[in-house]
């Protein structure tokens, strides 16, 4: 056989036909054999498709059942972008347009969404009248990639009320997804972004009912394989009582308002109050009544979704960001309400005695120290003689609080830091363990806190040094030092309960759709604090003082209040904050005899403690009283903080 | 007595004669063949069975259609059987002359037109289609061409052999039929080769039909409407999502069936009709899908006996004429089952070729077994 001969061309032929025969073999064998099991899945998920159809979310209740937050079912057309032919695409737009009463141009804008995934259906029309959805569905094959559905979607009859303490409901994103997604959450999900909504979002959401469906290539559903039904979500009962949070509200508005009309020290620029918070506790169950953030926001706005320029409006520091849950984000100066802290920690360590008397001349002077820096005085340098320490948290005494402060810095060696700690004892500066994200710490400022910011950042903070004026300003609340309302109120509470400081619920209890309890929950204590009766008596007898004692700092704000029905032990605070006008704060408990309520009031930009803040309390603590009948809030002339 | 014992003896001896053609039938080559053919009548109508119900339609109607092809096909193969090969070469120049004018007719008003492509004659409720057939006349051209020169190809006979083959191909380009086009240049390669073609010409070859190709799309030597045509039929990124996606599915179908596969009429992506053209260019993928790597490896198996036994007759054939028959139905059909196939599992380029004898269709079907028929023609003739 010659290499020209025929025989062997075709030898060569043959060879050629072996090895091609050869290649198929071998790539049956990893499609059919090695690669299978991946291709068995492909072909489960392109017969079978699963319909998921969302549980009705669980409603919230009050303490008292009554509805804050339901379902109501909105009719939704969305357009699943990938799915629209491309050679179709414009008639089905000029379609869908007509049908909604819409623009093509208005629905290319929704559908250019750059934060939806491109698999993601856009919605183009929520809470379509119903006879759209019976025309599309009718004409599907003429609106190919366009589904109009109806679904539940969370209804608020209330409105805004108790917006940050409820939280809003959104469409899942890429970061909750890939962390709940063995969970059974799916793209296009709806969870809870904030507040009960979030903590509670195991019990409120449900189980999706599925449906299993065979489908063929053009999507036909040709028979149901199977069918789960879904499994409503349970129902949350709150702690917060309806009737309170919209008093909490409402007289948080009128003093917010009220404080607008007034003037800033230099009685040239009003107040310009743009914000505020108020928690009103009750320190029998451990638990959050009325909890309310001004400037707030609609909930229901979240229900339709809504533009990048509307979500960046509602996080704006220019707007005062009313997404922001002020009462456990808002960190502020606490001012004179600290003196609680600094009493706390003098009588308990035996700085001083409910006895100990100290002269108040308006001025402290620093010992060893000499210059203007040196001298700290009352507001409005008021004289008030001498006091003792019920006296002093009465008119809010500064002097005797800086003497306490240098005193403290004077036996550093052997107290250490006892105003910070016995603040963080009561509640300040850390976190409270509420039930809702997004809770901050505050701050206690201590001269290794100090150090640690300055070597950090040293624009913002350009001296690392911590001298004695530090700690005396520290005793009267100023300084680096700051706590959030809720902060605020526990510390209170915590002088109210004689000393059990609590990790505050927002929730009663869970039930389902029928009403059985499911979980009940009970108070949770977050520490004991030793509050000896030698301790926390002369307090509270100061801060009873406050609202009743001649020169108290909250008597206006509590004229004519029924004291000797339900008498209330409060503190006012007047912090200045740089380039800012005054933050006004109060807290209080009552009754004192029986504590059941505190209530605490932090209002921007707003004035004296007394003067702003206090009465917003007073309303709030007469209606709870049950024996005033709410009138609107006054700011009233005021005096120190 | 006498007369008793001579009319034995004749009787004896013609059917002692060794050299009777039909004492040399190959029936392996024959059993492998019908044995395809029937497990392709079973996959049509496993491919189309769920469509036509779904449809209100019998579903019988596929079955039935392709069991009258192969029925025709197995007598067209025995018919071109009957004839000694040696006379059908003196047929060539008809056959050849019938072949150019149904290819012409065929772009002309007579021929039908589908999806862009002007490939059939509408009889009736069937339609014929002549590229189809022309295959095999070229096969018997370029064999009986080759084989007056003794196989001795020098560059002009080459060049005169390559003319024969050029004039229906470039009829079929007009279609255009891309797929049968390739086919032809496989039958080509594969006979010159065996014929004696100098291997410095083919290699000429080779690359003159690479540059020929690229050249007509790039020097708008076709009609814009012909381009649009071609590209429309070559071009996957006009459309490459969709033919992507038919490749997926097919892909799909063959690795979801497994080792066993999921069944006679199991597979969901046929029953659910997730490949396209099913029932003709991605048969395959039924056989894939239903009884699996053991069913496909079988087919494949099938095909290969095919093969062996047609190089086997180019082997033995008594003269080179009956070789290059054989060799050119062979490249045909190796070329047509590797790129059919290889398309299926993304190994090839998506061109519309017919599985031999298991894709649905009358014309591919008749065409392949009167190949075949040539084939085994050659291989009883071997003695005589």
């Amino acid at each position: 056989m010659t290499p020209d001969s025929p025989r062997f061309r075709l030898g060569l032929v043959g060879v050629v036909v072996l090895s091609l025969f050869a290649a198929l073999f071998a790539r049956l064998w990893f499609l059919q054999v090695m690669a299978s099991p991946e291709y068995k899945l492909a072909a489960e998920r392109n017969q079978v498709r699963l319909v998921r159809d969302p549980a009705p979310r669980g409603r919230i209740l009050d303490r008292h059942g009554r509805v804050l937050v339901e379902n109501r079912m909105s009719a939704v057309v969305t357009v699943n972008r990938n799915r629209v032919p491309a050679d179709q695409r414009a008639s089905v737009l000029r379609r869908l347009a007509a049908a909604l009463g819409t623009s093509v141009p208005a629905l290319e804008e929704r559908l250019a969404d750059k934060r939806l995934n491109p698999f993601t259906p856009v919605p183009v029309g929520q809470d379509v009248p119903e006879e759209v959805v019976v025309y599309i569905r009718e004409n599907q094959d003429r609106f190919p990639g366009v589904e109009a559905q109806f679904v539940a979607v969370r209804h608020y009859p209330h409105g805004a009320l108790g917006a940050h303490l409820l939280g809003y409901v959104g469409e899942i994103n890429d970061v909750e997804l890939k962390a709940r997604t063995s969970e059974g959450y799916r793209l296009g999900d709806r969870i809870g972004k904030s507040g009960v909504e979030q903590t509670y979002e195991g019990d409120l959401r449900g189980v999706p009912g599925i449906e299993k469906l065979e489908v063929d290539v053009s999507g036909r559903v040709l028979r149901v394989l199977s069918r789960r039904a879904a499994v409503p979500g349970n129902e949350v009962r709150l702690s917060a009582d309806l009737d309170i949070q919209f008093l909490a509200e409402e007289s948080l508005r009128q003093g917010l308002e009220s404080a607008r009309t007034r003037k800033f020290r230099d009685d040239e620029t009003f107040f310009q109050a743009p914000a505020g918070s108020v928690v009103v506790l009750d320190v029998k169950e451990g638990s959050v009544v009325a909890m309310a953030s001004s400037p707030t926001y609609e909930p229901a706005a979240f229900v339709n979704g809504f533009t990048s320029a509307e979500y960046a409006a509602l996080t704006d520091p220019a707007n005062h960001a009313p997404l922001t849950n002020r009462a456990i984000q808002g960190e502020y100066a606490p001012g004179s309400t600290f003196k609680l802290a600094t009493a706390v920690a003098a009588l308990r360590s035996g700085v001083i005695s409910p006895g100990t008397t100290i002269q108040d001349n308006g001025v402290f002077r620093v010992s060893d120290c000499r210059g203007a820096k040196c001298s700290f005085r009352n507001a409005g340098s008021i004289r008030y003689g001498r006091v003792d320490v019920a006296r002093a948290l009465t008119v809010s005494s500064d002097v005797f609080f800086y003497t306490l402060g240098e005193r403290f810095w004077e036996r550093r060696g052997d107290l250490g830091h006892e105003m910070q700690e016995t603040a963080e004892e009561l509640g300040m500066g850390i976190q409270t363990g509420i039930p809702l994200a997004g809770e901050r710490s505050g701050v206690l400022g201590t001269p290794d806190l100090v150090r640690q910011l300055h070597e950090e950042n040293p624009v913002a903070f350009p001296f690392g040094d911590w001298f004695t004026g530090h700690n005396v300003n520290l005793a009267i609340g100023q300084g680096v030092l700051a706590i959030t309302p809720i902060q605020l109120a526990t510390a209170y509470a915590t002088l109210a309960t004689g000393g059990v400081r609590y990790a505050w619920n927002v929730a009663a209890d869970v039930r389902t759709p029928e009403g059985r309890v499911v979980r009940a929950l009970e108070p949770r204590v977050a520490d004991q604090v030793d509050l000896p009766p030698a301790v926390r008596d002369p307090i509270v007898r100061g801060l009873m003082g406050a609202t009743t004692a001649e020169r108290g700092t909250a008597v206006w704000a509590f004229r004519d209040f029924p004291h000797d029905r339900y008498p209330v032990a409060g503190k006012t605070g007047t912090a200045q904050v740089t380039a800012r006008q005054d933050t006004a704060l109060f807290a209080a408990f009552a009754p004192t005899d029986d504590p059941r309520y505190v209530v605490a009031v932090v209002m921007e930009q707003a004035g004296f403690g007394s003067s702003a803040a206090a009465p917003v309390a007073r309303r709030i603590l007469g209606a709870l009283s049950g024996l005033e009948e709410p009138t609107p809030v006054e700011v009233v002339p005021g005096g120190s903080g | 007595m006498a007369v008793t014992s001579l009319s034995r003896t004749a009787t004896t001896s013609l059917r002692r004669d060794p050299a009777a053609p039909w004492r040399h039938i190959d029936l392996a080559l024959a059993g492998a063949v019908l044995a395809v053919a029937s497990l392709g009548v079973l996959m049509i109508y496993s491919a189309t069975r769920r469509r036509l119900l779904d449809d209100g339609l019998d579903p019988n109607l596929f079955l039935q259609r392709q069991v009258a092809w192969v029925v025709v096909g197995v007598a067209v193969m025995l018919a071109v059987t009957i004839v000694d090969y040696r006379i059908i070469r003196e047929g060539t120049p008809l056959l050849y002359g019938a072949m150019m004018l149904t290819l012409l007719g065929v772009l002309s008003p007579l021929g039908a037109e589908t999806r862009g492509t002007q490939a059939w004659f509408q009889i009736g409720p069937f339609q014929a289609q002549p590229a189809e057939f022309s295959k095999v006349i070229v096969i018997i051209t370029l064999a009986a061409y080759a084989a007056q020169h003794r196989g001795d190809l020098d560059g002009r006979r080459l060049a005169m052999a390559m003319a024969l083959a050029a004039a229906p191909m470039g009829l079929i380009f007009l279609q255009p039929d891309l797929g049968t086009m390739l086919v032809f240049v496989a039958i080509i390669m594969g006979v010159l080769l065996v014929a004696g073609a100098q291997l410095r010409h083919i290699m000429l070859l080779t690359l003159l039909g690479i540059t020929g190709v690229v050249g007509v799309f790039q020097l708008d030597m076709v009609e814009d409407y012909q381009r649009e045509r071609l590209t429309a039929f070559l071009d996957q990124e006009a459309d490459l999502q969709r033919s992507t996606y038919n490749l997926d599915q097919s892909k799909t179908a063959i690795g979801a069936g497994g080792l066993t596969g999921a069944g006679l009429f199991e597979g969901t992506q046929t029953n659910l009709s997730y490949v396209p053209e099913q029932e003709t260019d991605f048969i395959f993928t039924v056989v894939g899908e239903e009884l699996g790597f053991i069913g496909a490896s079988t087919l494949l198996l099938l095909y290969a006996i095919v093969m062996w036994r047609v190089w086997r007759a180019a082997q033995l054939a008594r003269d080179l004429f009956g070789t290059l028959l054989c060799t050119g139905v062979l490249s045909m059909l190796v070329f047509q089952v590797f790129e059919n196939v290889g398309m299926t599992m993304g190994i090839m380029p998506i061109t519309g070729i017919p599985l031999p004898l298991m894709s649905y269709g009358g014309s591919s079907t008749l065409a392949t077994f009167a190949a075949v028929g040539l084939v085994l023609n050659v291989h009883m003739r071997r003695f005589s």
